[in-house]
């Protein structure tokens, strides 16, 4: 039996909806020898209580995630040239010009951003 | 770490350096994060032992379902019984992803239960023959779970620290499901008093030994040390057992019950409670598989294993075609 169920199970990871509105997110992982099971056995772990709206699962081996040395990357990426907050020493800069610093309002020609 | 330089690149010193600053910092480390090789085997036996405790401490209180009370009770129960498998399947799941490197799977955690060499909790050798125990066990033996498990809901592993959360989401039912039977037992009948108060006589010293020894001189040896330097949690044995007696001993005393312990007080002057210490061999001779119903729990999750044999086989089977 050992061998057998050691190819038997495979992991799946779960994932689900909570309304129709929100988006999908990860709960956790589960063993099971098929995709059906796997929905069974989800049902079972996570959503006892819990409303849910709609689960997926999917096959572990099926995901390529990132490794540890691709995580330190990210880490390390800057990204502050794409973003109002890396230019804020222009603030001071200008007011060694006795001007100030166009804010994001005066930029877009003085009309509110709508969000 | 040097900038340029790429983490896989780095000496297994410069790993274990990195690794530390990422705990010390807070960071949560992940499965197939780079860890120290007694990190792992720390996470393994705590989590193992942990998810296996789940499984077996649902059979006391499964013992009950059939004899509850009423209808409502019985539901409650099956839920809670549920929900401890539930929790179980997590934490076997988490303990699964760390043995991986090592070739080692569900079967193996299932097997050294059954040969012993897998411990489970204190608690869970222990019989639970009346009512009073199912609300016992529901009240300070979750709540003493409740206690030690939200410590670690900040541990340094993500994935532990994530199942405690949905764990100690479910634990909160638990313990109120506990205080409703305690509370209708403490207000029933004097036969139902005195039945609870057998109750607490009975684990009394099983919820004493539930946190284990205050130091590794009882039993000669503590993993706690290490878990704390590994941020996998954060107090020691003796301040959780205090933290135990600080949140329940007032509310027994309040509900008219007697501790078993004439010497047990709150000392004003250390700010500590003083209570009777258990016999520490007794401890390490429950847990090696010599309390009243150890071999009973362990045979019957063993013919629970065997007997569901055919639906493995049968997927297994559908599965090669």
């Amino acid at each position: 039996m050992s061998e057998l169920e050691n190819q038997f199970y495979n992991v799946y990871e779960v994932f689900s909806k909570k309304t129709d509105k929100s988006p999908f997110q990860h709960q956790f992982s589960l063993l099971a020898p098929n995709a059906d099971m796997a929905l069974v056995m989800a049902k079972e772990n996570f959503f006892r209580r819990e409303t849910v709206a709609d689960i997926w699962v999917v096959k572990r081996e099926n995901i390529r995630g990132l490794t540890q040395g691709e995580r330190e990357m990210l880490k390390r990426m800057d990204k502050n040239y794409r973003e109002t907050k890396g230019y804020g020493y222009l603030k001071k800069k200008w007011r060694d010009y006795n001007q100030e610093q166009f804010t994001e309002k005066h930029i877009m020609g003085g009309r509110e951003e709508s969000r | 770490m040097q900038a340029g330089l790429r983490f896989e690149q780095l000496t297994n010193e410069e790993k274990h350096q990195h690794f530390m600053e990422r705990i010390n910092r807070g960071e949560k480390i992940e499965a197939d994060d780079w860890m120290p090789d007694d990190y792992r085997t720390s996470l393994i036996r705590l989590i193992s032992m942990h998810g296996i405790s789940e499984i077996m401490g649902a059979l006391p209180e499964k013992e009950w379902v059939p004899k509850a009370p009423s209808l409502h009770r019985k539901l409650a129960i099956m839920a809670k019984v549920q929900d401890e498998m539930g929790h179980g399947q997590l934490l076997l799941r988490v303990a699964e992803d760390l043995m991986a490197p090592l070739g080692k799977t569900r079967e193996d955690i299932m097997q050294d239960l059954f040969s012993g060499k897998l411990k489970f909790h204190n608690v869970f050798h222990m019989e639970a023959p009346t009512w009073g125990d199912a609300g016992m066990i529901a009240w300070l033996v979750d709540g003493a779970a409740i206690i030690s498990q939200s410590m670690m809901l900040d541990s340094s592993y993500g994935p532990y620290a994530r199942a405690l959360k949905r764990i100690c989401a479910e634990e909160v039912f638990h313990a109120q499901h506990g205080e409703s039977i305690i509370l209708a037992l403490a207000e029933g009948t004097p036969e139902q008093r005195e039945l609870l108060q057998d109750s607490l006589n009975r684990w009394w010293t099983s919820l004493i030994m539930f946190f284990g020894p205050k130091s590794a001189k009882e039993t000669g040896n503590s993993n706690a040390d290490k878990n704390i330097m590994y941020k996998i949690r954060t107090k020691t044995n003796e301040e959780l057992r205090q933290e135990f007696f600080t949140k329940y001993i007032p509310r027994i005393w309040a509900l008219g019950l007697t501790i078993p312990d004439e010497t047990i007080h709150f000392d004003d002057d250390t700010q500590m409670w003083i209570y009777q210490d258990v016999d520490w061999s007794e401890f390490k001779q429950i847990v090696s598989g010599n309390g009243p119903r150890s071999q009973d729990r362990l045979d019957l999750r063993r013919r629970s294993y065997d007997n569901n044999g055919w639906v493995r086989e049968a997927l297994a089977a559908q599965k090669a075609i």
